[in-house]
């Protein structure tokens, strides 16, 4: 009787419209920086911080646009910053998905000290040991080198992944394993056939968060990398910023071209990471 | 044929665990290891220049350096006020958003925004926005709430210079927590709330006694992973306040940053990297024997 | 099972097209030497080190010459030039922000990718040859003698550390008053002040003006805002030999300029930006908010472009007790110890310092090092170089120390203490001579 439909109802109605207005206020909060910093990079030549502030910039221009788009070879840091993300979220990805089969479907020796291990090392930030990290990258001879980003990212988040996704491949059947084994597939088989392709949401999941990551990452960056030519987009814009502190239009525009295809593949691949975080993130 | 198997069992895992715990051994165990040897040395990375050991002096040091206590408190400071800053408003957001007949994944997109970009960028909006007197935030709270009499000096002073600090790591990770709270509440039937309903429970009631025990191992979860993004705290106070003024606003890592690659102190460096990493392992050593296991939270 | 497959599918396809690109570093990253030699200033053309073998060298010259002006200049004037006459040499010019410019200087040292040639401000020399880090440019250069006696005295002096001259003079400035003409007019102050008493009595009047009306604003309290100051009122940091501070940098002259700053933020005549929140002090000259400001040569052209309307004038430090004394800045150009083209940077080092070269760089505001440059036409009918030069007569050098940079962090933060009122001035002055007595006596 519940289920039929419901008359019209004021106090509902009004409700409704309550809800929404407070979800609208607080996206209003959360994107208005980006608003601001939208409406100011369309202002071109403003050395001063306007008082009172303009929302709607009185001309409109893209000239900041086309200045941080040329004069900075953001194409450059652009590949950059793609190779770097990509390789290291592919070998982040791989290597805790091994790590995390190893861990969920087998039993062997050591198996609980190493995971504790790892869990434990975890806790810590990478930042704690960017000092030694730094000895050990010059001596490799990979400063200036978008290697010694790369190795070191795949490290860094390969961990908090395998923790992920071992969650989620220890929910996985049993009896098909099993069924595969009987046929006489390997654990290679059983891994690439039947554990990632079952696992896409996780996996598609943690491929977006350390994308995302690797892509962001500033500090490690900003040490070991002086090359300009070497330079990812997180060290371009700082430097960037530094260079031409008061234009902040141009400094703006800078950012937004940055935050571009971060938004591209966030909202070309949400419903694959939503539909991740709900089957693994969650599941108790 | 049987033992083989056998054998081949065990060994299987240790082939898939190679590349990782490679990776894991190089560039987790060992800076760990080697940065514990810095520690006791007044290390050198010029060419020409000796590291020399000096045994326990640079852990005396870090002990009777005041500004490592401002930095530890500050560190505090931020953990506490934005773990619970962002869980909480998360969960607003979620249950918000959760009770939304349409247009759920819409608002979602908005408040995921700032988890998106990256931190160098919103470390620079928002010191652009905090600027005084003539920032957007001091025109907010002056011409429009009237809440001040006359605009704020924020970076002028400790106590307010943190400020913009804590505003960003809550607004930059609420979507977060807010995501995953609100996929945590799709998995709950609605049988149960409707039973509840029907029992008389009010909204707050329900909360308490039915969403918030169901939700139970996911805010264990964002729980902790935001405290160890508490601690992780660098880039803003790098960018937004650089520390000051008068190192004030200076966490753990930031001072620890600078006294390497601003004075090259890096065996001094280093020894503040391990007492943190002590104090770091010790805290999520108990904190995973308070909680049992871990690995049940997810 | 088929729809469960897609977004594998998918995955896979994506991951191969990582893997693919993944092959694009591994290609083009050169053999780790430590050295950066691949790269050049042009975009589209890549010259490789195996290229024929007297190719081009490449060396590496980082600067903070300010974005807008400076390194256009440099890019798209000087290094065209350089190469015109030099076609084995190519200068791969890198700019990084005055404020990172230190850090990330140390941190390529220590990881062994300093650059070949950089130009450093005057104060950073001590430290970086202390370190090891520079090469003695009076053994590496056959001809330094010539050099060095073409050099003007003061700044030449600023490379000179331990019994060797470790780089040279590059460009020399000091602050100078400038004044908002406006202002000015708007307050009834005919002249600007020659003195600190003329200075506060035209702050009272500028007051007048109302709120949100500064005299004075300055950036901050390090050194370089804060010394024209200590020495004007007949204060100093250190004696002459650098070996103590106590009775210097906490005698009753220092005491009273940095009681002259705090009371100046108290009466609302200096703008509270200096006590340590930063303050837009170009944006509030242009917007007729702060009437003086202390700059460097940089300034006519650097403002000019960005409020090409706006009129103000120059005249000298305020005098004191002690003078009307300001602060020497400028940069040193140095050729690191690390570089393996040091011949090739040497080369540079000398175009840099032609006096061709260096009359180039005046239109920028970079002032001329060379004792001949003093007599050319370009420097007597300079538009504003003539103030530069009066002041820089009875101008002071900043500490020249290795410790310089941990000092010069107790002196900001003892500033900025003042400033905000924490303890008087005199607790904090002797607090200060203690902890810098004790960092000259640990670096010696």
């Amino acid at each position: 009787m519940r289920v039929a439909r419901k008359p019209f109802n004021p106090k509902r109605f009004f409700r409704l419209v309550l809800l929404y207005l407070l979800a609208a206020g607080g996206a209003v909060v959360m994107i208005f920086p980006f608003l601001w910093m939208v409406s100011n990079a369309f202002k071109e030549h403003v050395f001063v911080i306007e008082y009172p502030p303009q929302l709607i910039p009185t001309h409109p221009s893209i000239g900041n646009f086309m200045r941080a788009w040329t004069s900075n070879n953001f194409q450059l840091y652009f590949t950059n910053s793609a190779v770097v993300a990509l390789t290291s979220t592919f070998f982040t990805v791989l290597f805790s998905a091994m790590m995390a089969y190893a861990f969920a479907r087998f039993k062997f020796p050591g198996r609980e000290i190493l995971f504790f291990a790892i869990l434990l090392v975890l806790m810590v930030p990478d930042m704690i040991t960017i000092i030694p990290k730094f000895v050990l990258i010059k001596t490799l001879g990979l400063r200036n080198s978008l290697w010694g980003l790369i190795l070191v990212y795949i490290a860094g988040s390969t961990s908090l992944n395998t923790f992920l996704l071992r969650g989620f491949f220890e929910q996985l059947p049993h009896e098909l394993e099993e069924a595969m084994l009987m046929d006489g597939a390997g654990y290679f088989t059983i891994f690439l056939r039947m554990i990632l392709p079952l696992s896409a949401p996780a996996l598609a999941t943690v491929t977006i968060f350390s994308f995302l990551g690797h892509w962001d990452e500033f500090t490690w960056a900003l040490t070991i990398i002086d090359d300009p030519l070497k330079r990812t987009l997180p060290i371009a814009i700082y430097s960037f910023q530094g260079q031409h502190g008061t234009e902040w239009g141009l400094v703006f525009a800078a950012m937004i071209i940055a935050l571009i295809p971060v938004l591209i593949i966030f909202i070309a691949l949400q419903r694959y990471f939503v539909s991740g975080i709900t089957a693994g993130a969650v599941k108790g | 044929m049987a033992l083989n198997l056998k054998t081949r069992k065990t060994l299987v895992p240790y082939l898939f665990l190679l590349p990782g715990i490679l990776f894991f051994l190089t560039f987790q165990v060992y800076p760990l290891v080697k940065g514990f040897q810095m520690s006791f040395y007044k290390w050198s990375l010029m060419p020409g220049k000796a590291s020399q050991f000096i045994g326990l002096a640079n852990y005396v040091r870090a002990f009777n350096d005041p500004v490592v206590g401002r930095a530890f408190i500050n560190t505090l400071i931020y953990t506490l006020v934005t773990v619970p800053g962002q869980m909480i408003l998360a969960m607003v957001a979620a249950l918000l958003l959760h009770s939304l007949p349409r247009g759920r994944a819409f608002f979602r997109t908005l408040y995921y925004l700032p988890v998106i970009t990256s931190w160098v960028i919103v470390s620079l909006l928002i010191r652009y926005l905090f600027q005084s007197p003539n920032g957007l935030v001091n025109y907010f709270l002056v011409e429009v709430f009237h809440v001040v009499s006359k605009p704020i000096m924020w970076y002028e002073q400790a106590s307010t210079a943190f400020i913009p600090i804590l505003v960003l790591g809550i607004w930059k990770g609420i979507g977060w927590s807010m995501v995953i709270y609100l996929a945590a509440l799709q998995g709950i039937p609605r049988e149960l709330m409707e039973v509840a309903s029907i029992d008389g429970a009010n909204g707050w009631q329900r909360f308490w006694k039915i969403i918030l025990p169901l939700l139970g191992p996911t805010v264990v979860f964002t729980l902790v992973m935001l405290l160890i993004g508490g601690f992780n705290v660098f880039i803003s106070v790098y960018l937004i306040t650089g520390g000051g003024p008068r190192q004030q606003t200076e966490v753990l890592l930031s001072y620890t940053y600078r006294q390497a690659f601003d004075f090259l102190d890096f065996g001094y460096g280093a020894a503040l990297s391990m007492l943190m990493a002590v104090f770091l392992i010790t805290a999520s050593y108990l904190q995973m024997r308070f909680l049992r296991k871990p690995v049940e939270v997810y | 099972m088929n729809i469960r497959r897609i977004p594998i599918l998918l995955y896979v396809l994506v991951l191969l097209a990582l893997v693919l690109s993944a092959c694009a570093p591994a290609s083009t990253t050169p053999p780790p030497t430590g050295v950066v030699e691949t790269v050049v200033v042009e975009k589209e053309k890549v010259v490789t080190p195996t290229a024929a073998p007297e190719g081009p060298v490449t060396i590496s010259f980082w600067h903070a010459y300010n974005a807008d002006v400076e390194a256009k200049f440099l890019e798209q004037t000087i290094i065209p030039a350089f190469e015109a006459q030099h076609p084995n040499i190519k200068v791969q010019a890198v700019l990084v922000p005055y404020d990172q410019f230190r850090r990330k200087l140390l941190i390529a040292l220590s990881g062994g990718t300093a650059p070949d040639v950089a130009r450093v401000d005057i104060i950073w020399v001590p430290e970086l040859a202390d370190q090891g880090a520079l090469a003695k440019l009076d053994e590496t250069m056959t001809d330094f003698e010539t050099l060095k006696d073409q050099m003007l005295p003061g700044p030449l002096s600023t490379n000179f550390f331990q019994g060797h001259y470790y780089g040279l003079p590059l460009d020399t400035n000091t602050r100078v008053l400038v004044y908002n003409k406006a202002m000015f007019a708007a307050a009834g102050i005919e002249k600007p002040p020659a003195t600190v008493d003329e200075f506060l009595a035209a702050c009272e009047k500028i007051k007048q003006l109302g709120e949100g009306k500064y005299c004075f604003a300055d950036g901050g309290t390090y050194a370089w805002a804060v010394n024209p100051w200590i020495w004007s009122f007949g204060g100093d940091i250190t004696d002459p030999q650098i070996t103590k501070a106590s009775g210097y940098v906490n005698s009753p002259e220092t005491a009273a300029a940095y009681q002259f700053l705090k009371d100046g933020v108290d009466n609302g005549y200096i703008h509270p930006g200096i006590k340590g929140g930063g303050v837009d002090a170009w944006g509030g000259f242009a917007k007729d908010e702060i009437a003086m400001l202390l700059e460097g040569p940089w300034f006519p052209p650097l403002f000019g472009s960005q409020f090409p309307d706006k009129d103000y004038g120059l005249a000298l430090m305020p005098a004191g007790k002690g003078g009307s004394i300001s602060v020497v800045g400028g940069e040193d150009i140095v050729i690191f110890q690390q570089s393996q083209h040091k011949e090739a940077a040497a080369e540079f080092v000398r175009f840099m310092l032609s006096e061709e070269t260096q009359l180039k760089w005046v239109e920028t505001g970079q002032m001329p090092v060379l004792k001949s440059a003093g007599d050319s036409e370009v420097i007597k009918n300079h538009p504003f170089f003539g103030i530069f030069l009066e002041q820089l007569k009875t101008a002071k050098a900043r500490t020249p120390h290795p410790a310089w940079a941990r000092m010069e962090e107790k002196l900001t933060n003892t500033g900025q203490a003042i400033l905000a009122g924490e303890g008087t001035v005199q607790e904090n002055l002797d607090r200060l001579a203690t902890d810098l007595d004790a960092l000259l006596a640990s670096s010696q």
